[in-house]
């Protein structure tokens, strides 16, 4: 006579079967896992899905600009001349720099020097045919006012197209009056790359913006730099010292945030929450499972009598409790995970997104149910230690 | 081969049951021993000692020599497992798993590897004639039938001693002539029985007869 043993491939079969062969009972006890397997692939899949959406349509234009603009606004304008501008052009990394006036104020805008005419207020910017570059707006109709004779104020501008239609214009080469002075609409559009303030005010030639200068007016002089991608906060650090090296901090450079920080700090926050959910998820997971067991082994004392009585040790009961619950933690923690990933594609396809899941996620899920079939298994084993043999013979 | 020295049996839950006193009762190698009595007198309580199924209150209980009282869970187990076969009063067979299965278990902690297991069940199935049925789930089969899958659970492992209470007790008289032809056959082939049972006709196969009555045993001498 040999002791009672319970060999590893039997333990694997009676848990399989007892699961396998009750649908309806493991369904019931593994309900909990199978849900929060399910919100712990979607919320983490979802939250990746989003975080790539955003990072897709973050502005990669923007994140190639760059702003310098002087500390005190009666610093020397030539901060901005063309040897400062060919040396910042000169560093490695910039695509195009560029001069820019903004004039103080608005300046009336009008069709015809005639009283009563249609007449709207504006900003006015002037920019060199750098920065002109740098904004890059898309033009409706008309060109671009580059390729003047450099050193001479042209009397020319540049209009978007809401500030156009206010005035009635819907064509080049007609003029507006600014107070008195007539200029040449060479060009209309109606966005641009970088600089959104151009959206809202008239762009003219540098030269002629500084014909129109008033005493003692506000204006801002600033130059804007397009960067190559990923460039821009290099550039930042050395935009100062290339235009004025004798006084940088006279010059302020602002790069926009990096963008890799700015995501790394959405997706720690998304997946922060969306942990905290599955955890809680998890855990009612595995209170499920123990509760659902633990109630079921009142009705089967007479099958663990039975057992007792052909031989089992307490500790084959044991074991098999808790293989019956790890299983059933598998087995829902997979079928949760399948249910998250296909709810993921889902939200994803009917929102347009392209679906980004991490099937990681999805494995660690049904390992982390399983793990909590097996803890939960504890509580209806222990219970089941106290089945006496004699059980079985009870009605 | 079974050695039950001044035993008894006290249940305990708020005023004292006495099933069981003192009780000495030796069964021999190869015996066929009934068991009758009065409904509550305590023969399921006799049966249960002598089936390890239960402790004695006080006494001592021998089984092959070896002092079981004494024994640990373990060899209690190992010995219920392998030396001793039961068939319960409501046969007791798990639903979900077919009559084959059902047999099997029986000898699921026992020495063999799930090929003898099954090996041994279909030919113990084959034996009670239940081939056609040994598929089948237990919801499914005749009261005939589930008794016989638990006589096959309870003998496919070549047990020495064979213990059933009420093997017949649901059963009509066709069924319980199949039942009584079996346990006789295996009695035969030199298996010890012993059944706890109501019927008359039952307890007339037994060469041996015990008398329980409100707890006390008594031997009854059979005329050959
Ligand atoms: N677990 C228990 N706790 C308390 N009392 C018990 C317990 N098991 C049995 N008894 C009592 O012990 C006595 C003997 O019970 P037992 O089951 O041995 O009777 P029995 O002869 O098998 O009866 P039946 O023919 O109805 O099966 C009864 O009075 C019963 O109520
Ligand atoms: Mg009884």
């Amino acid at each position: 006579m040999s002791p009672s043993r319970f060999r590893g491939v039997d333990f694997l079969h009676e848990s399989m079967i007892a699961v396998v062969r009750h649908p309806g009972r493991s369904l019931l006890t593994a309900v909990g896992t199978v849900l929060s397997a399910a919100a712990f692939v979607c919320t983490l899949g979802l939250s990746s899905t989003l975080d790539h959406q955003v990072s897709s349509s973050f502005d990669v234009r923007r994140a190639t600009e760059v702003l310098v603009r002087p500390e005190q606004a009666s610093l020397d304008p030539a901060w901005q001349d063309g040897t400062a501008l060919a040396r910042l052009t000169g560093l490695h990394g910039v695509v195009a720099a560029g001069a820019r006036l903004s004039l103080d104020g608005d300046r009336t805008v009008q069709r015809s020097s005639r009283a009563g005419d249609t007449e709207i207020r504006t900003r006015i910017i002037g920019a060199d045919s750098g920065a002109l570059r740098v904004m890059s707006p898309s033009l409706t109709a008309g060109r671009y006012f580059d390729g003047f004779i450099p050193g001479q104020a042209e009397r020319v501008v540049m209009l978007p197209r809401s500030l156009a239609r206010e005035l009635g214009i819907t064509r080049t080469q007609v003029a507006v009056f600014i107070g008195a002075e007539s200029y040449t609409v060479i060009g209309i559009y109606d966005d641009v790359a970088r600089r959104p303030e151009a959206l809202q005010a008239i762009l003219m030639p540098l030269l002629s913006a500084e014909e129109l200068r008033q005493p003692g007016g506000e204006d801002t002089r600033d130059v804007v730099i397009e960067t190559q991608p990923g460039a821009a906060q290099l550039i930042g650090g050395q935009a100062a010292l290339a235009m004025l090296p004798t006084e940088p901090q006279a010059l302020r450079a602002v790069a926009p945030p990096d963008p890799r920080l700015l995501r790394q700090e959405i997706e720690g926050n998304v997946a922060r929450s969306s942990l905290l959910i599955s955890v809680i998820a998890l855990v009612i997971g595995a209170v499920s499972i123990a509760n659902a067991t633990t109630a079921g082994i009142a009705a089967r004392t007479q099958e663990i009598g039975l057992r007792r009585a052909v031989g089992a040790r307490r500790r084959h009961v044991f074991v098999q409790l808790l293989g019956e619950t790890t299983t059933l933690g598998l087995l829902g923690g997979v079928l949760g995970a399948f249910l998250g990933v296909c709810l993921t594609l889902g939200i994803s396809l009917a929102n347009r997104w392209v679906p980004v899941i991490d099937l990681r996620t999805a494995l660690l899920a049904s390992g982390i149910c399983a793990g909590a079939g097996l803890l939960a298994g504890f509580v209806p084993a222990i219970r089941a230690l106290r089945i006496q043999p004699v059980a079985a013979l009870q009605r | 081969m079974l050695e039950l020295r001044a035993a008894t049996k006290t249940y305990d839950d708020g005023h004292p049951v006495h099933a069981l006193r003192e009780t000495s009762l030796t069964v021999e190698e190869g015996d066929y021993v009934a068991i009758t009595g009065a409904s509550g007198s305590g023969k399921s309580t006799l049966l249960n000692l002598l089936g390890l199924l239960d402790v004695p209150t006080t006494g001592s209980y021998r089984v092959l020599g070896l002092p079981a009282h004494e024994l640990a869970e373990s060899h209690r187990g190992a010995v219920r497992g392998q030396v001793f076969g039961f068939i319960f009063q409501n046969f007791h067979l798990l639903n979900g798993r077919s009559a084959l299965e059902n047999v099997e278990l029986g000898m699921l902690y026992g020495p063999y590897n799930r090929r003898e297991r099954r090996r041994r069940a279909w030919e113990t199935v084959e034996r009670l004639g239940l081939a056609h049925r040994a598929l089948a789930d237990p919801r499914r089969m005749s009261g005939g039938e589930r008794q016989r899958v638990a006589v096959a659970r309870a003998v496919a492992g070549r047990p020495r001693v064979l213990f059933c209470d009420e093997p017949t007790g649901n059963l009509d008289s066709a069924n319980t002539a199949t039942v009584l032809d079996t346990l006789r056959g295996l009695n035969e082939e030199g298996l010890t029985v012993v059944v706890v049972t109501h019927d008359p006709g039952v307890a007339a196969e037994g060469r041996r007869r015990i008398e329980v009555s409100d707890g006390t045993v008594t031997e009854v001498e059979v005329p050959a």
